[in-house]
């Protein structure tokens, strides 16, 4: 049974992962920040006319425990909602984004002209949580993927107004020679009116923390 | 004949009265979240008609109390709830005030 439930999670963490949306809703900012066990960080911030896209940019900056290599980039981005699902008590989304953008790094000389790509699939009902996220970024000199997959259980139903805790699992890969092996984390997701902010651990000890205001 | 138009004037109240409903409750898919309500409630606080907003994930329920006097069609809330990204399952209107709403949630919490 372990080895089967470790195996549906290193395929779903090969295909990729993610939790938050990067829409939150109609004439809706968000913004995010993940610090992301000291290889990943990022900071965006969207806008989104409808429900179905947000237009943006932001920043984040890899770093490699393998080799040292770092880079930072700068891009902007669409993403789009491309299908809802809106069931009796759950809700299920696919969201794919690109965009473009600059890089600069210590193994090159210069700014670079980078591209991204991703995709989100999640589902949700108010007692379970489960997603997964595949984000590219890729230039002339680097490739770079993280795959995220989370899955969340709430301890008890929130409801508007209220907190809202949960519980997640999350099982990230990278590519582009930034970290060996599949990086896993307990975190501790809380929000409550706009705000959302989620903390934990990672397998190696490290710190892994996310926020997100919506207004 | 006073007595006449004493009865067609209360005829007329009741039924202005009756038609004029307080508050629009709808029943929604896809609410799950505290993000799904905060995108609806913007949504709906911009009708000019709508004087407060209540969302509760538990019964799928948002209600909207009208100012008086005033309305919004059906459409034009399926078409609001529908470019927030919800799905509108049912609507009903009522005299009930948006209080007696909100003590209807709280008395049926589980």
């Amino acid at each position: 049974m372990v080895r089967l439930f470790t195996g549906l999670c290193l395929v779903a963490a090969a295909v990729t992962t993610s939790m938050a949306k990067p829409i939150a809703f109609a004439d809706g900012t968000t913004v995010m920040a993940e610090y992301g066990a000291g290889t990943m960080q990022e900071l965006q911030i969207f806008y989104a006319p409808r429900f179905d896209y947000s237009v943006g940019g932001g920043h984040v900056d890899f770093s490699s425990d393998l080799d040292g290599r770092t880079e930072h980039i700068n891009y902007a981005r669409l993403n789009w909602l491309a299908h809802r699902w809106n069931l009796d008590d759950a809700q299920a989304n696919v969201f794919v984004w690109g965009g473009a953008g600059s890089v600069t790094g210590n193994r090159f000389e210069g700014t670079r002209v980078a591209g991204n790509a991703g995709l989100q699939v999640d589902y949700e009902t108010r007692r379970i949580y489960a997603s997964l996220k595949s984000d590219l970024q890729r230039s002339s000199v680097f490739s770079d993927r993280i795959d995220t997959l989370q899955l969340g259980i709430a301890p008890y139903k929130h409801d508007y107004g209220n907190l809202a805790t949960w519980f997640v699992f999350q099982a990230r890969h990278y590519t582009g020679e930034l970290h060996s092996g599949i990086e896993t984390a307990a975190l501790l997701r809380l929000f409550m009116g706009g705000a959302w902010v989620e903390a934990g651990v990672t397998n190696a000890g490290k710190v892994q923390a996310m926020a997100m205001f919506n207004f | 004949m006073k007595r006449f138009q004493f009865l067609l004037a209360v005829t007329l109240f009741t039924v202005a009265t009756s038609s004029m409903a307080a508050t629009i409750e709808m029943t929604v898919n896809g609410l799950v979240c505290a993000f799904c309500a905060q995108g609806i409630e913007k949504k709906l606080k911009k009708f000019p008609a709508t004087a407060e907003v209540v969302v509760n994930l538990e019964h799928r329920l948002v209600a909207v109390a009208l100012k008086d006097g005033q309305d919004i069609p059906d459409a034009d809330l399926r078409k609001a709830l529908t470019e927030a990204g919800y799905t509108v399952k049912a609507i009903s209107r009522s005299d009930t005030s948006i209080a007696d709403v909100r003590e209807r949630i709280k008395q049926a919490q589980p």
